[in-house]
């Protein structure tokens, strides 16, 4: 019993002696805590207003409660499943889309042998970062419009028939993927080759020394070298998935290809924010947040079991 | 950057390298790769270039306005803007909003990603949890504007980069980084007496270079491009921002009643809308080279063993 | 990298305390009688892409001196939906400013939430103001449940909209004006497949047109395409005759102009960009010539700067104002046509705060001889002058006229003081010749000769109860496909259209309608 006592003990002043040990890590850590409990967590707080019918003049502590009155109002919508299938068709096109784009063109970037061919890209690439979907539906329009769009031109001169891409519900998903995958591929690649100009030198020295060609340092140095990056951020747009990019679809759709278009978050615009009903969009968002968590951790588990030191816990 | 293959990637500089089939093969399709991302990010590109260059008078479509010749350029649409009289000042204020923004994020983001780097820091599992977790539940823009107001934020400049100040996504991966800086240089340090402050500054730090940059890029470019904060808690007009004018002229809806008068003089409405764009995008563009600087191969930032 | 983090936080602090500035504090009671009352205004800018009000605005300092309040101005976004987020969050955190700007749908979600006052009481105290620009219908647009929350502006002029046709290429085709369906789809194959610009090339439509952001609450697929809906008596989004009360689309008349405008795409007579223009595409796009009949506005035809790059590319080019076509049954309409107005309503917080003398104050102020012309063309001698007639004119002013874009800040203000006026109509649309042909036009007589032509009387649409999202995007969306041929166009399918959108909710919505229609004397 008394050995029993000891062993606690010992742990409890082990724990202690280690919190003591890193007590300027804490002193480090106070500002920016403190910044997320203020900027982060009361938000958190008012977020239950979820669960309440939101009156302005009682604010947040005094409204009532109405339970789950808003998640039913959100799930019994005669558009949910559409939404959440076009939700997830965005988010998850754009992961195999986009990410293996952005990690093609950064192991390119490193490997391109002429440099100015490799910094011409390098600039270009990011700029359609910059352009907001204003602009870019402008520039969309003038390659893909029926009437004439450079697209429909050079179709129309081979023949063929012009497609209204952007009113065709089956053209208008694929519009929506790769416009984003050209717009974000060059921007997202920018962390993959701040990862790649990290490897280690000796690293290829020692390829070099055993006869590697170009194919097989690939395989086996440079990718593994960005596998961890690659896991995370992957992670991190999982905890997202039901994010599938607000902006862009809100330029892009129309009434005609609202089938395939409108997402949740489009919705919750029309619905909950023009509508002055906070709660329901409260109500959305925290639906989004349980899903993504669940999904984060239960691949982060897988990720964990498979390597040390890429998971994000 | 080495001097005989010219690759980002380094390569061993005394022996001399024989190029196998498969790795000319490699090479010829990474150029070719290289040349298809080139014309496919170019072309429209360039097609809004033009457009933003597009004379009132202009008759013709698209495809052919990518190829009009210089001497037919007009730069009214990027006069008219320039001449605005908003523009000097909301150019200004994003300035304010950028420096502001990025001090603050990189302030608040870099210790706490050290911190979490720290493999053997009691309450890391929580830590963790505590940063993800607002992450995942966007909880939406009243809950937000609701602190905003009751800190005291509204109608100031720093309510448009508080709130962002610091980003899960960034912060991981700069955790990600650090983790990556071998332990013997900070168990040497801990050795010499060094408390955490100090390894921070004297030893990650420099080594940190590349992925400062990078993600203080990442913060400044939200920051430039942000509308949607600055719409919500800005009032006064001195306050706008970029962004914010920027919208007004993209996207004016309605049938604007008052259409018998031209803010923008000669420019056609596509070319002014083109040129906003490149002008709030200059500033952005400008900065990347800049901090590719720090970019310099094999520091030893990041690196995994094999 | 001390020196780094030790500039990081120096500039961290600075910063904030710098940037601190620029807030106001909400005064919340007036203090001693002799200090001035502020007063927030959120206001929609009359041309939002010139800028904002100069801070040296003499407005700032007369309506200090002889008003004794302290203005605030804030200029509203541009986009008619980020301007009901920005509203709605002030209003969410109860933080709405004193005086604001507000769509009406909006107003009546402010009002459930008792966020804005009762302003019945107001009117009493602005004579003059309220002679001039409230009048029944305006306090109709802004009474709900019986009280009146807020102040209803005029806005644009009713029926400043017309039919209009490419004379030229008529000419050149031996065509008449249409008068009659048919003979309208005839005219657009004819400028389709008969290139009646000459320039050998096969790139010009028959009609043009665009989706507003706001055509379903008029009448998907919008006010573009009223004179072809009026032609079969389905302009509009309502119906307000006795007979067929409640929305257009229970009349089988509606499926026949569906069928009708099917056909005109199918046929390709209406240019294919039609579903995916916005509104200055659609203007570049007849300024370029690429069809010959749309539905415009007076002012965004014929004003100098509009149709100034219409006339360098097409100097003999000319358009002409015609009626409604006839439709099968002999209906014919322009369109449907509502009052507009803008709204101001008063926050709770200010009529709590004792504010609602100095707001009345200021708006008869607005509407007096002095207000009217400072706020709607600036100072005389420096921002107008007056011609033969009294009207304001640019002269010769250069930048600084009302005109230029310097004036124009200063006048940003004038939605809250222009009434449809003659003075206003005059000034603003005056009568010159082209730079490149030297016609002569004129805004105005191209206004009056918009609205003699045969229109729907709809007012009071703007008033009618709205749906429900979900009803909406269902409404829109099936209509699409309709036209994009996602659906094919049948009897069946149409019907099962109607049935599903009842299930949606579109029957209560209806019957919504009708009620309020018949409590508010609409039939």
């Amino acid at each position: 019993m008394k050995e029993n006592l000891a062993i606690q003990n010992n742990k409890s002043s082990r724990l202690w002696k280690e919190i003591v040990r890193h007590k300027s890590v804490y002193l480090l850590l106070a500002i920016p805590f403190t910044y997320y409990i203020i900027f982060k967590y009361i938000p958190i707080w008012n977020a239950q207003i979820a669960f309440k019918e939101y009156w302005a003049v009682q604010g947040v502590n005094k409204s009532p409660w109405i339970g789950l009155t808003n998640f039913k109002t959100f799930i019994s919508s005669y558009y949910f499943w559409p939404l959440i299938r076009n939700t997830i068709m965005y988010s998850v096109g754009k992961l195999i889309i986009s990410l293996p784009l952005s990690i093609i063109l950064s192991i390119a970037i490193y490997e391109c042998t002429r440099p100015g061919l490799r910094k011409t890209v390098q600039t270009l690439a990011y700029l359609p970062h910059f352009l907001s979907w204003v602009i870019m539906y402008g520039i969309l329009l003038a390659l893909l419009s029926p009437g004439d769009g450079i697209v429909n031109d050079v179709i129309k001169y081979f023949g063929g028939k012009p497609i209204d891409f952007l009113s065709n519900t089956k053209a208008f998903p694929w519009v929506v993927l790769f416009s984003d995958a050209w717009k974000e591929m060059g921007w997202s690649a920018i962390i993959f080759i701040a990862a790649l100009m990290g490897i280690d030198v000796s690293l290829f020295e020692a390829a070099t020394v055993e006869g590697a060609n170009s194919w097989q340092r690939i395989k086996y140095i440079t990718l593994p070298a960005i596998r961890p990056v690659i896991v995370t951020v992957l992670l991190l747009k999982l905890g997202t998935i039901l994010n599938a990019g607000f902006n862009q679809i809100f330029m892009l759709y129309s009434p005609q290809v609202y089938s395939v278009a409108d997402i949740i978050d489009t919705w919750v615009y029309r619905q909950g924010l023009l509508e002055f009903e906070f709660g329901l969009a409260t109500a959305v968002g925290l639906f989004k947040g349980v899903i993504g968590m669940a999904l984060i951790m239960i691949s982060n588990k897988l990720v964990s079991k498979m390597s040390e030191g890429s998971s994000l816990f | 950057m080495n001097q005989k293959t010219k690759t980002l990637r380094p390569v061993v500089q005394n022996k001399k390298v024989k190029l196998t089939s498969s790795d000319k093969v490699f090479n010829y399709l990474v150029n070719t790769f290289m040349v298809l991302t080139f014309l496919i990010i170019f072309i429209p590109v360039w097609s809004t270039i033009t457009l933003s260059f597009r004379p009132n008078d202009y008759i013709g479509t698209n495809l052919e306005g990518m190829f009009l010749p210089f001497w037919r350029w007009s730069t009214d649409a990027y006069k008219a803007l320039l001449g605005n009289n908003g523009f000097i000042s909301a150019f200004l204020n994003s300035i304010k909003i950028l420096i502001g923004g990025v001090a603050s994020s990189l302030f608040l983001t870099i210790p706490l990603a050290y911190c979490l780097s720290i493999k053997t820091l009691p309450g890391r599992k929580f830590l963790n949890y505590t940063i993800v977790i607002p992450y995942v539940f966007n909880v939406g823009i009243i809950p937000v504007y609701l602190l905003i107001v009751a800190v005291g934020l509204v109608n100031k400049l720093p309510s448009v980069y508080l709130p962002g100040a610091i980003s899960t996504y960034n912060c991981i991966i700069m955790r990600q980084f650090f983790e990556g800086i071998p332990g013997e240089l900070k168990e040497s340090a801990k050795i010499d007496g060094c408390s955490e402050i100090q390894i921070l500054f004297k030893i990650i730090l420099p080594l940190s270079k590349a992925i400062v940059m990078t993600i203080g890029l990442y913060y400044a470019v939200t920051f430039w491009n942000d509308f949607f904060n600055a719409m919500l808690y800005l009032n006064d007009s001195y306050l706008q921002p970029l962004p914010i004018l920027l919208r007004n002229i993209l996207m004016a809806s309605g049938m604007n009643e008052y259409v018998e008068v031209n803010a923008f003089g000669n420019a056609p409405i596509s070319a002014i809308k083109a040129a906003s764009v490149f002008l709030s995008a200059i500033p952005m563009l400008m900065a990347y080279p800049f901090i590719q600087k720090y970019f310099t191969k094999g520091t030893l930032l990041g690196s995994v063993k094999g | 990298m001390k020196k780094l983090l030790t500039i990081l936080c120096l500039v961290l602090i600075s910063t904030s305390f710098v940037f601190a500035q620029g807030g106001n504090e909400k005064t919340t009671v007036a203090q001693k009688s002799n200090e001035p009352v502020t007063i927030d205004l959120w206001y929609g800018a009359a041309v939002t892409e010139a800028g904002p009000v100069p801070s040296d605005w003499v407005g700032y300092q007369i309506i200090k001196d002889k008003l004794n309040i302290d203005l605030k101005l804030t200029a509203l976004p541009s986009n008619d939906a980020d301007q009901d987020v920005k509203i709605q969050a002030a209003g969410a955190a109860n933080n709405l400013p004193d005086l604001f700007m507000v769509s009406r749908k909006v107003l009546t979600n402010l009002v459930k939430q008792g966020l804005v006052a009762n302003v019945d009481s107001y009117y009493a105290q602005m004579p003059n103001r309220t002679a001039i620009q409230y009048d029944a219908d305006s306090m109709k647009q802004s009474t709900i449940n019986g009280h009146s929350y807020g102040f209803a502006s005029p806005g644009s002029i009713a029926k400043n909209e017309g039919l209009l046709i490419r004379k030229d290429w008529l000419d050149k085709l031996g065509l008449a004006v249409p008068t009659t369906a048919d003979e309208f789809f005839a005219v657009c194959k004819a400028f389709t497949t008969q290139d009646p610009d000459g320039n050998g090339k096969n790139d010009t439509y028959g009609f043009g047109g665009y989706v507003e952001v706001d055509a379903t609450l008029r009448g998907y697929p919008g006010s573009r395409f009223f004179p072809i809906m009026g032609a079969f008596g389905v302009d509009g989004l309502w119906s307000f005759d006795s007979a067929t009360a409640g929305l257009n689309i229970y009349k089988p008349e509606f499926y026949d102009f569906m069928v009708y405008l099917k056909k005109m795409c199918d046929e390709g007579v209406i240019d294919p960009n039609w579903l995916s223009y916005k509104k200055d595409d659609f203007r570049a796009a007849w300024k370029q010539g690429k069809f010959g009949i749309m539905k415009e506005q007076n002012a965004a035809f014929a004003a100098s700067s509009n149709y100034a790059p219409f006339d360098k590319n097409f100097p003999e080019g000319s358009w002409v104002i015609c009626d409604p076509f006839k439709g099968p049954n002999g209906d014919a309409s322009i369109g449907a046509f509502d009052m507009n107005f803008r709204i101001y309503a008063v926050s709770t917080t200010a009529d709590k705060a004792g504010k609602g003398d100095a707001i009345a104050r200021l708006l008869e102020w607005m509407s007096s001889e002095e207000g009217y012309f400072l706020l709607g063309w600036g100072v005389e001698g420096v921002n107008f002058v007056k011609d033969t007639n009294g009207i304001p004119v640019a002269g010769d002013l250069g930048d600084k006229a009302f005109t230029g874009s310097i004036g124009q800040t200063v006048t940003q203000l004038r939605n809250m003081v222009f009434y449809n006026g003659d003075t206003e109509l005059a000034s603003r649309y005056p009568t010159y010749i082209t730079a490149t042909s030297g016609k002569e036009m004129s805004a105005l007589k191209v206004l009056r000769e918009m609205q003699s032509k045969t229109w729907t009387n709809n007012v009071g649409a703007g008033t009618m109860p709205t749906a429900n999202a979900d009803v909406k995007r269902f409404y829109e969306q099936s209509l699409a496909e309709f036209l994009t041929g996602k659906t094919a166009l049948t009897q069946a399918n149409w019907a099962k259209f109607i049935t599903e959108f009842n299930n949606v909710g579109g029957k209560t919505w209806n019957d919504q309608g009708v009620a309020y229609m018949k409590e508010n004397n609409l039939i």
